[in-house]
């Protein structure tokens, strides 16, 4: 460890450390863009530059090494003159068209201009003109002008994803962020170079123009594409409805978190929040024998007195639970409460539709599409207690051995294909409990909408074990409860309907 | 800006100022002055011999308000030289209001040195509280409050949300609410 | 029989004139305001077209009262809360009828009074009728069951209280130096001239008693600057409940009161029907009797209402202390004053 001083402060860092990492880690923000911790530090931006003393000349923070005994000033006049000047060269060719640029209100050069800007412009040259609005990959917009060069998204591309789609191209003061002939920019992680464009120069194009960021409420959540359990913050927009064509959710950002994604998220868990609010349940649902809205304690109390006719008619055996890793570690536990402690089901069906497997890569993405296969696990479900495959539990109830169903955000249909309607037809009850409309839906005699993961606050394990939190963001939507409360109503109502039973019994 | 503090000293108490009759007859005199010089004026008015006027009232429907300068009236959207809304939908405006009276949707403009124009604009003068803040956060100079147009009035709370192109044309049409 | 029927006759003349007065004054009470702070004043009511200085508004006034939604609230006690404005009004109006409008005349044959209620102590009946007033603030206030409503009957009635003590012990000094408590009789006594010119008015014999009987008198009447009890738009008042032409009674009789202790004024310290220097006699001289005192008790009116347009309003310690320590005691000096006066005129 060395002791060097920072603005007066004695601060303790590794040996050969640099000095921007180590006045982060004391509290001081050095101010930057072409520096990331995970992409090196070409040191061409010129922003972070300290004063050090004994030095001749300001020097840049993210190249130097922490030495012993060092002293460091990054506030003094001469480090905020050179910050200034550096700035100053940032913004000669700047279009300063801050009043349509999605980037505003978290723009490195808005935030750094306040702090260090030389107010009055001394370029009296007319603004040089390059590429504006060039859609450069499915997600991702590409303006020239806006450009600071720092470089941090072709490091990106060479160094993360190795895909090599950006590059610079030009010189000097033409020198400009461009495509590499022949290619656009669609690795499945394109979204992040917008994450890490300090300016307005790659603008995310779902996000365009939908709502400005100062509306938005940030929430820690974890994604629930897959089982990689990335670290997000849902950002929402509730406070101005009329912004972002209505939607509540605006958008999907990384959240750092070294261990488990870093600071990067893959396109498919970004882009997933336009589909939060879509083909939702809102009202608990009588479907058979003829459609009506019903409340939530009739709708529990009639299932549970269905479950005790039929399980004291037909026996538990003939009960089937079909349900998936999209339940949290808390609905877990509520479902093994009333599965397997009350109901004593012996057909659980856990085994992943196909589309809810996907493509898998080194870098972040999982096979599993569903967050929390493992909290199942830990709880004995697909381990000690074992999963149906999908031709077993249809060939029972084929055989008529199975008279009833409960599906958790599930969808049995896709795998069943043109069988469904039989089988379905031969069942007493189907209940289905999801915060989604899926065809299934239409066939069942219950429909009881759950909450999705932005409106409720739990836990899921990824595949490594690792237990996260999710916050809620959102109210839910309409009558939606989340899942575990369900299930405990469920419980409630079910022990009440035997207690009652057992009481006429005694008469 | 300070705050400056002016110590008003109370005026010493005196006899006259005691016994309070004498002061009410000074209010007094300086109200009749008033009552008879005015009365004359209107009496002169009457009799069609010019003076000067006797109240300061502005009949107002007939006579036209007398509005200052920098009277903050209507909003009413600036256009281009071309024709099309300044306003390139920055929401600036939406922000700063205080009685969140603007409402502005955005969308791409096909112009791409434009790039950004409002799909939607909305003022519901029934919230607004004319305070000036969109006119001055307004960073491309689209909204001004100078319309001179005072006599905003509806007989329905919707028909108060002008839109965009009514605050362009400065007209309320009548089937747009 | 008939002088019954002449007496029932003449109170309703009295009552029917004070009412046409008040709805006058709500018009004076207007334009004088508007004209002393350099405004026009309501000049909107018209019928065809017409507009005559805004002298419609009163009866727009009184229609749109009429007309109004009479709302009694559903927690008010609701015998006393709809008797309440009745005993204020009525007891105003009856004050009226004991006024001297004239004297003795001969008409046709007949000598007829032009007083319509003819007492020997008619100036007790006067005070008495105003101080039963009282009962109909107080019984707003309570019966409204709003305890704004009923502070505010407080604050009139501990008000009323105090003035009608000064208003009495001021006009023990005049009734005094009258001899009597019949209104006729001191305003007869008021025809004499004192040292050969100046005509025998109150006001000359009790300049002080004169100005404190208005003070008083502006305090009894609610008027402002002693608005207290209704203090409408900021410390609201005892028919803060009220609606429709129950308040628009409350209102009236705010008029009417004032009309009253201006008749009281000019019976008592401004020769009443008297005019200096005029033997006024018959049919004619009736006409010119009656004409006087309505002039002098709407000049006096006016002044009233030029006091109520010039000063603000009291607060109400300073009310009090008004009342309690400076009116009451200086009208105690006033009578002693008169009565060493009186005694040493005798001694002449």
């Amino acid at each position: 460890m060395a002791q060097f001083t920072l603005d007066g402060k004695k601060v303790e860092a590794k040996e050969g450390s640099l000095v921007i990492d180590a006045a982060r880690e004391a509290g001081t923000e050095i101010p930057h863009y072409c520096y990331h911790p995970t992409l090196g530090n070409p040191g061409n931006c010129r922003l972070c530059v300290v004063e050090v003393e004994g030095a001749p000349k300001p020097m840049v923070s993210c190249r130097l090494p922490v030495k012993e005994g060092m002293v460091v000033h990054s506030n003094s006049p001469q480090a905020l003159r050179a910050r200034s000047s550096a700035l100053e060269l940032h913004l000669v060719n700047h279009p300063l068209d801050c009043p349509v640029c999605d980037q505003a209100g978290e723009c490195g050069l808005q935030d750094y201009y306040m702090k260090h800007g030389q107010y009055e412009s001394q370029v009296r040259e007319n603004k040089l003109h390059k590429k504006k609005r060039v859609p450069i990959g499915p997600h991702v917009m590409l303006d020239q002008e806006r450009c600071v060069l720092c470089t941090r998204c072709t490091r990106f591309t060479s160094e993360v994803t190795k895909t090599h789609e950006l590059g610079i191209f030009g010189r000097g003061h033409k020198e400009a962020i461009d495509l590499a002939p022949g290619k656009t920019l669609d690795n499945p992680y394109s979204g992040n170079v917008v994450d890490i464009c300090p300016v307005g120069a790659l603008t995310d194009r779902d996000f365009r123009y939908k709502v400005r960021v100062w509306y938005l409420d940030k929430t820690n959540s974890i994604c629930p594409g897959c089982s990689r359990g990335c670290n997000i913050s849902l950002h929402t927009n509730t406070k101005r409805p009329w912004h972002n064509e209505g939607r509540r959710a605006a958008r999907i950002k990384p959240r750092h978190n070294a261990e488990i994604n870093g600071y990067w998220i893959c396109d498919e868990g970004r882009y997933s929040c336009s589909k939060l609010d879509e083909d939702r349940l809102g009202k608990v649902m009588q479907l058979k024998p003829a459609p009506a809205e019903i409340s939530w304690d009739a709708a529990l109390s009639e299932i549970s007195q269905s479950l005790a006719k039929n399980i004291e008619e037909k026996g538990k055996e003939g009960l089937a639970v079909i349900a998936s890793g999209l339940l949290s570690n808390e609905d877990w536990a509520g479902f093994k409460k009333i599965f397997v402690e009350a109901l004593k089901v012996s057909h659980f069906l856990f085994t992943p539709e196909p589309d809810q497997m996907g493509e898998e890569d080194e870098l972040l993405r999982k096979k599993e599409k569903v967050p929390n296969l493992k909290g199942g696990e830990a709880l004995g479900f697909g381990t000690q207690i074992k999963s149906e495959s999908w031709e077993s539990l249809a060939q029972k109830i084929e055989s008529g051995k199975i008279w009833g169903l409960y599906i958790l955000e599930r969808d049995p249909s896709k795998v069943w294909k043109e069988k469904t309607k039989n089988l379905l037809d031969k069942l007493e009850l189907i209940v289905f409990q999801s915060p989604y409309k899926t065809a299934i839906g239409n066939w069942a005699h219950y429909r009881l909408p759950a909450t999705s993961y932005a409106e409720e606050e739990g836990h899921f394990t990824n595949f490594e074990g690792k237990i996260q939190k999710y916050e809620q963001a959102l109210l839910p939507l309409g009558e939606a409860l989340p899942d575990w409360d369900i299930l405990q109503k469920l419980e409630r109502h079910y022990k009440e309907v035997q207690s009652h039973a057992l009481t006429g019994a005694s008469k | 800006m300070a705050i400056k503090i002016k110590e008003v000293t109370r005026p010493p108490k005196n006899f006259q100022g005691q016994i309070y009759l004498w002061e009410v007859w000074l209010g007094l005199l300086v109200t009749f002055r008033h009552l008879f010089v005015n009365l004359g004026r209107h009496t002169l008015k009457a009799l069609g011999i010019k003076t000067e006027p006797g109240a300061v009232t502005i009949q107002y429907p007939e006579d036209p308000a007398v509005l200052g300068k920098r009277a903050r009236t209507r909003h009413r959207l600036l256009k281009r030289d071309d024709g099309t809304p300044r306003c390139t939908a920055c929401l600036l405006c939406e922000t700063i209001c205080p009685a969140k009276c603007i409402r502005i949707v955005a969308e791409e403009s096909p112009d791409v040195i434009v790039e950004k124009r409002a799909k939607s604009f909305s003022i519901d003068l029934g919230l607004c509280v004319f305070c000036g803040y969109c006119a001055e956060a307004c960073p491309v100079d689209a909204i001004h409050m100078d319309s001179t147009d005072v006599a905003i009035t509806a007989y329905d709370r919707k028909d108060m949300i002008w839109n965009m192109a009514e605050l362009l044309e400065g007209k309320k049409n009548p089937a747009s609410a | 029989m008939t002088g019954v029927a002449w007496t029932a006759v003449k109170v309703i003349f009295a009552v029917v004139t004070g009412l046409n007065i008040a709805g006058f004054l709500g018009w004076l009470e207007r334009k004088q305001s508007a004209v002393l702070q350099d405004r026009i004043g309501a000049n909107r009511a018209d019928i065809f077209g017409l507009r005559v200085l805004g002298f419609f508004h009163p009866i727009a006034d009184a229609l749109k009262m009429l007309t109004k939604e009479d709302y009694i609230p559903p927690f008010a006690h609701q015998p006393f809360y709809a008797l309440a404005p009745g005993i204020s009004l009525g007891f105003g109006l009856l004050g009226l009828a004991a006024l001297p409008f004239g004297g003795h005349i001969t008409a046709f044959g007949h000598s007829v009074s032009l007083q319509p209620i003819q007492s020997p102590y008619g100036l007790l009946l006067v005070l008495g009728l105003l101080s039963l007033g009282v009962h109909g603030v107080v019984m707003a206030g309570y019966s409204s069951a709003s305890n704004y409503g009923l502070i505010g009957g407080l604050r009139g009635a501990s008000q009323m209280i105090a003035y009608e003590v000064c208003l009495a012990t001021t006009l023990a000094s005049v009734a005094f130096v009258y001899g009597t408590l019949d209104l006729q009789q001191a305003v007869i006594w008021q025809g004499r001239h004192l040292f050969g010119f100046l005509p025998a008015w109150g006001i000359f014999v009790q300049p002080l008693g004169f100005i404190l009987f208005l003070t008083a008198a502006a305090a009894e009447t609610k008027r402002t600057p002693f608005d207290l009890p209704e203090g409408e738009s900021e410390i609201i008042g005892y028919h803060v409940e009220y609606s429709g032409m129950k308040f628009g009674m409350f209102l009236m009789t705010d008029f009417v009161e004032s009309i009253v202790v201006s008749g009281l004024a000019t019976a008592l310290y401004l020769g009443g029907w008297q005019s200096p220097g005029l033997h006024l006699a018959g049919v004619l001289g009736g006409v010119v009797m009656v004409a006087t005192f309505l002039i002098k008790v709407m000049l006096v009116l006016f002044l009233l209402m030029q006091i109520r347009w010039t000063l603000p309003r009291f607060r109400f310690d300073q009310l009090l202390d008004l009342g309690w320590k400076n009116i009451l005691p200086l009208s105690l000096l006033n009578f002693l004053l008169t009565v060493w006066g009186g005694y040493l005129w005798r001694l002449r």
